[in-house]
């Protein structure tokens, strides 16, 4: 692809000004963060079932302006030094999208399942932070959004080879963009000063195994994507039958039986959070 | 110059905390006569000069709130004596309105080579000049002792805010927060990490304090890793508590993975020998205002000193009370368990 085109898509990416969500958690956070009695934690729960809400805010925590950029990658410690009356001005000022296709809200729920299994992973290959590892898997597949919004013409490509060509999403991202979900995560991560851990989930859950600085963070999530769409939790983009690659497995030192606990813990986990719905 | 009780209620009036003091540079006798007129002496205290020369050892001997300088002095350029006091460090921060003809606003001038805080062009009209001036003093006495990195009122903020409780006999909590192991963080990481820190600490006490729902409170920086916050003192245990458990969640974050990951770090003490220091920690100390039971704010600070001391015996973040009436400080870990 010319060099030229591929800098002006990514100039455009990283233009994206209005990154709208879906109504149903921003009315909930809205109705929270009024409410006098409401606890960090509450809201931070909640927050942190939304990928785009979640990114604003940890976008908004990292600027240079609160000083210290690229430390921060929990949503509860963001919330907290941000405090509620930045927090209100970034939840009055989201938009929602203005047609809610089957295939965003699909994403939202893959994107939450990713999250939920991530943790999930950390915790069982006893990793720090669990909740870095959630926020991280939350995010994965953030590139997608932010193309979709910037780039909404060839967002209907993409899932038409998806379609008709039995591509992967990536696979079609590349053909179509001209580089996948996972490059654009990148250059978001950079740009938006995300902590280097959460970009190294962000931009290697496909390939885990050329991670350098992170290793765990891409493996984590990596096997958390896959697990999501084992469980056929949400929607990735695409039908295709999920791979995990091998080293992610040995590199978190997970055997078989550990993965089959994952499997179980996750069965209800994603049970109880059947009834939840983005739509 | 004098202030008695009266002027200072009269200038209270008008949001002042006394009588402000305005050095005036202009050859043009109306608008002295204008500015004189604009407010009662007890509330602005205005000093005329015809010619620039003259008001300079005046002004740097005993520097105004307000300088207002004519471009058309008769004996020297305006802009000089702008930038005579900008130049200092000591008097950069007294600010300046500078008054300009139409013309010389049409003709447009380098505003930002100028140092100046504000202009008046003629003609002056007084209900423009009145609202220049107060605007003026009331922009300067905002950032005046402004923590140059936090943007926290700074010491003589901190130490009037106290005193006027004081005085008023309200009750209140003073709490004194600063950091352990500091030091050692600064001279592992070097003085912009550092700012980091103190700055996520900044954010932590300011949103800690205002998610305490309904109080009035006071934050202010006195500067390196020393902060001050004032909240009633029924909620200031609380306040200890969240901000205890806040920072201690958050701070670990500022560390290199493998620190985080030890729990501590190797740098250097005082002395030059390589030892290893603990995570970053804070310490409070609280001092109660009851019924009027403190003076005078050095009062304050002194027992502050004594409580920190006591923190400063738990490696751990902690807080300590003032239990003066009941005896001995209390000595509370930060966290249970």
């Amino acid at each position: 692809m010319a060099e030229d085109l591929r800098t002006e898509r990514k100039g455009l990416i990283l233009a994206v000004k209005d990154l709208p969500t879906l109504p149903k958690v921003l009315d909930e956070v809205a109705r929270l963060v009024e409410r006098s009695d409401s606890s960090t934690d509450e809201v931070a729960k909640l927050i942190a079932m939304d990928q785009v809400l979640s990114a604003k805010v940890l976008k908004m925590v990292n600027s240079p302006i609160y000083g210290f950029p690229g430390r921060i990658s929990s949503i509860q410690h963001a919330l907290v030094l941000l405090g509620f009356n930045v927090l209100r001005g970034i939840i009055v000022s989201t938009s929602v999208f203005e047609i809610m296709s089957e295939n965003m809200v699909g994403l939202w729920e893959h994107s939450l399942g990713v999250a939920l299994a991530s943790s999930t992973v950390a915790r069982a290959a006893g990793l720090r932070d669990p909740e870095e590892y959630s926020v991280a898997g939350l995010l994965h597949d953030l590139g997608k959004v932010v193309a979709t919004v910037q780039l909404p013409e060839l967002k209907g490509e993409i899932e038409q080879a998806v379609r008709t060509r039995d591509l992967t999403y990536i696979e079609a991202e590349k053909e179509v963009l001209g580089f996948g979900h996972d490059r654009i995560n990148a250059w978001l991560a950079d740009h938006w000063k995300l902590p280097p851990n959460i970009k190294e989930g962000l931009s290697y859950h496909h390939k885990p195994h050329l991670a350098q600085l992170y290793p765990d963070m891409a493996c984590a999530v990596h096997i958390g994507d896959f697990m999501a769409r084992v469980f056929e939790y949400g929607f990735g983009g695409d039908d295709n039958a999920p791979y995990l690659r091998p080293e992610a497995l040995k590199r978190l030192k997970l055997k078989p039986a550990d993965v089959e606990g994952i499997l179980d813990h996750l069965g209800e986990q994603f049970l109880e959070i059947s009834d939840l719905s983005f739509a | 110059m004098t202030t008695d009780t009266d002027t200072d209620a009269s200038a209270a009036g008008y949001g002042f905390t006394r009588t402000q003091v305005v050095t005036l540079l202009t050859p043009d006798a109306e608008f002295a006569a204008l500015m004189q007129g604009l407010w009662p002496t007890s509330v602005m205290q205005v000093t005329h000069f015809t010619r620039g020369r003259r008001a300079i050892e005046t002004l740097f001997n005993d520097p105004p709130d307000l300088l207002i300088v004519d471009g058309e002095l008769s004996d020297m350029p305006g802009l000089d004596v702008v930038s005579l006091v900008k130049s200092e460090n000591v008097y950069r921060q007294l600010p300046v309105i500078y008054v300009i003809s139409q013309q010389e606003l049409e003709s447009g001038r380098d505003w930002l080579a100028a140092e100046i805080d504000d202009f008046l062009a003629r003609p002056l009209r007084p209900a423009e000049v009145r609202a220049r001036v107060l605007l003026t003093l009331a922009r300067a006495s905002r950032s005046f002792d402004a923590n140059p990195l936090t943007r926290l009122p700074g010491n003589t903020s901190i130490i009037h805010r106290i005193q006027e409780l004081i005085d008023r006999r309200e009750d209140f909590a003073l709490v004194y927060a600063d950091l352990d192991h500091f030091k050692s963080f600064n001279d592992k990481y070097g003085f912009s990490r550092g700012d980091e820190v103190l700055m996520m600490t900044a954010r932590v006490i300011v949103n800690t304090i205002r998610s305490l729902p309904g109080i009035r409170s006071f934050v202010g920086h006195v500067g390196g890793d020393d902060f001050v916050f004032i909240v009633p003192p029924e909620v200031a245990e609380d306040a200890c508590q969240r901000l205890v458990a806040t920072f201690d969640n958050i701070v670990p974050s500022f560390y290199d993975p493998e620190d985080r990951e030890r729990g501590d770090i190797q740098s250097t003490d005082r002395e030059g020998h390589l030892r290893t220091f603990p995570l970053m920690a804070i310490s409070l100390a609280v001092v109660f205002n009851r019924d009027g039971s403190l003076k005078h704010y050095g009062e304050a600070s002194q027992i502050a000193m004594s409580l920190k001391k006591k923190a400063k015996e738990n490696p751990k973040s902690c807080y300590v009370l003032d239990q003066r009436r009941g005896g001995s400080p209390q000595h509370t870990p930060g966290l249970p368990g």
